[in-house]
């Protein structure tokens, strides 16, 4: 309890924190916070080239909303993605990369990857911001959905800090962690229905049958994902305009409290050796 | 008889010096979770009161455990057994300017280091002309903190520092930064805090400035409690145990 009541007390440096990495970024740079958007737009340039030019990949017409549009389909799976990927990539390194400040000044070291992942979450606003102007040009009434969008933003947020939690402790241990998690990334990405339609899956599970003999279908082990959950939900609201499925609420729910929970648990325990293992 | 406002009981410190350290995938792999190490005791048993108002110095040699037992009296480390009581709000300052970003005004770095070191926004806007003007960067305020030189630097860090107002202050050997005119404002500032019945704990190598600062001294040797008591009379002891 006692835990939490640093934590709270801590606020106003996490604010702070997270000013630093906000305002830190993009310095000097003409474009400042607009950069922030640039990658994205350029991952959505290249995969509606390749998936819906090239690949002649249907777009999936969002029901009930009925627009039927690869790139703003795309763009509402990939922009949590990115999301997700950025918060695990920045908040593993968290630790090492401040060991000068927990050896130098006790504070709660937890604020290290919540001010990052609130950082990343400021840049994640402005991009779901400029999405939900496009959806609303292009025919989705999302505004209705939007305090939804906005409830699940931030558990999505919870999920991924607790992940980014629990690495930033093991790469203390192995600094291995911060480059395999590149690769890791890579095939989670792929394995996640950002770029298609989980449908794809569902007719190739199909075909397969129960794997090896065992009713688990591809299928089965494919939904093992958690991200893959969030992504429909987003893509629900969003593209859809619908409630998502409260079987993929809950599970979502269950993922995001597990991983914030373990995650905080391990800050707990390990969070006064830190200062000596680093 | 005045109350302690630091109670030191019977804390040790045990590092683990690691000879083959699981660092990597690999090695965790290949040599399953054993790894060798041996015990390294830093601090043995050590309990000392500190009065509330009085400057108490840490002192011995290279390898005494004094900076141990400063960054366990910062809570920077966690003593391995025994336990420090403070009584009132303990604040360190083991090194001036942490966590300044580089690419940020001074006037950010400000808010951004007083955060860190444990002020509230309301301590550092009510604080704020008083660490402007005891730097004596005002006119490089809105400058990023990556332009200022090294004397610059570790001045805004300093008066930051300074003016975190705990009621217990623990210091490293920061009172040696800066050029002839700030050290002095330095001693200036600390004789201040003094005054005000604030407690301060200083690890330093410099005799005459615990002679000139320091009502009591602990003395430490290899991780273990020397003596501790009156500064006179250990820094005497201590200096007579060098010469020999």
């Amino acid at each position: 309890m006692s835990y939490l009541r640093d934590i709270w007390e801590s606020r106003e440096l996490l604010q702070n924190l997270t000013n630093r990495e906000v305002r830190g970024k993009y310095r000097r740079t003409a474009l400042g916070q607009l950069w922030s958007l640039a990658n994205p737009i350029a991952a959505i340039l290249i995969y509606t080239f390749i998936f819906s030019f090239i690949f002649r990949l249907p777009a999936q017409v969002g029901d009930p909303s009925g627009i039927d549009n690869y790139a703003l389909w795309l763009v509402c799976g990939l922009l949590p993605w990115l999301f997700f990927n950025r918060v695990l990539t920045v908040g593993t390194e968290s630790l090492v990369a401040n060991a000068g400040l927990i050896q130098k000044v006790y504070f709660p070291r937890i604020v290290l990857p919540l001010s990052l992942a609130n950082a990343t979450f400021f840049t994640w606003l402005l991009e779901m911001g400029v999405l939900v102007v496009a959806l609303s040009l292009l025919g989705s009434f999302v505004l209705p959905w939007l305090p939804l969008v906005a409830l699940f933003m931030i558990v999505f947020a919870i999920f991924a800090v607790g992940l980014s939690m629990i690495f930033s402790i093991i790469n203390v241990y192995f600094r291995d962690l911060s480059y395999l998690l590149t690769i890791v990334l890579q095939f989670w990405f792929y394995l996640t229905p950002v770029l298609y339609p989980v449908e794809l899956v569902a007719t190739q599970s199909d075909t397969l049958g129960g794997l090896l003999g065992t009713p688990i279908t591809l299928l089965d082990l494919y939904s093992l994902n958690p991200v893959e959950g969030f992504v429909e939900i987003f893509r629900n609201l969003l593209y859809d305009n619908r409630v998502p499925d409260l079987g993929t609420v809950l599970v979502a729910l269950a993922w995001t409290v597990s991983a914030f929970g373990v995650g905080a648990w391990m800050y707990s325990r390990k969070e006064k050796m830190l200062a000596e293992l680093l | 008889m005045s109350e302690w406002a630091v109670r030191v009981s019977e804390v040790s410190k045990r590092f683990r010096l690691y000879h083959e350290r699981n660092q990597t995938l690999k090695s965790a792999i290949l040599r399953g979770r054993t790894s060798k190490h041996e015990d390294f005791w830093a601090l043995n048993d050590i309990s000392f009161d500190v009065l509330a108002g009085e400057t108490h110095g840490l002192i011995g040699s290279n390898g005494s455990g004094k900076s141990t037992l400063l960054k366990c009296l910062a809570k920077i480390y966690w003593p391995t057994s025994g336990t420090i009581e403070y009584r009132g709000r303990m604040a360190s300052l083991l090194e001036v300017g942490s966590g300044f970003h580089l690419e940020l005004s001074g006037r950010e770095n400000i808010y951004l280091n007083g955060s860190i070191l444990g002020m509230s926004k309301k301590d550092i806007d009510s604080k704020f002309d008083e660490i402007v003007d005891f730097s004596g960067v005002e006119r490089f305020l809105d400058q990023p903190v990556k332009n200022y030189s090294s004397g610059m630097y570790v001045r805004l860090g300093f008066s930051i520092a300074i003016n975190v107002d705990p009621d217990i202050l623990v210091v490293d050997e920061v009172l040696s930064v800066g050029d002839e005119e700030f050290q002095r404002k330095s001693f200036q500032k600390f004789r201040e805090l003094k005054k005000q019945g604030k407690t301060i704990i200083l690890v330093t190598h410099a005799m005459p400035v615990v002679r000139d600062l320091c009502d009591s001294v602990t003395w430490l040797n290899n991780g273990v409690l020397q003596q501790s008591g009156p500064a006179q009379a250990v820094v005497d002891a201590y200096l007579a145990s060098v010469e020999e």
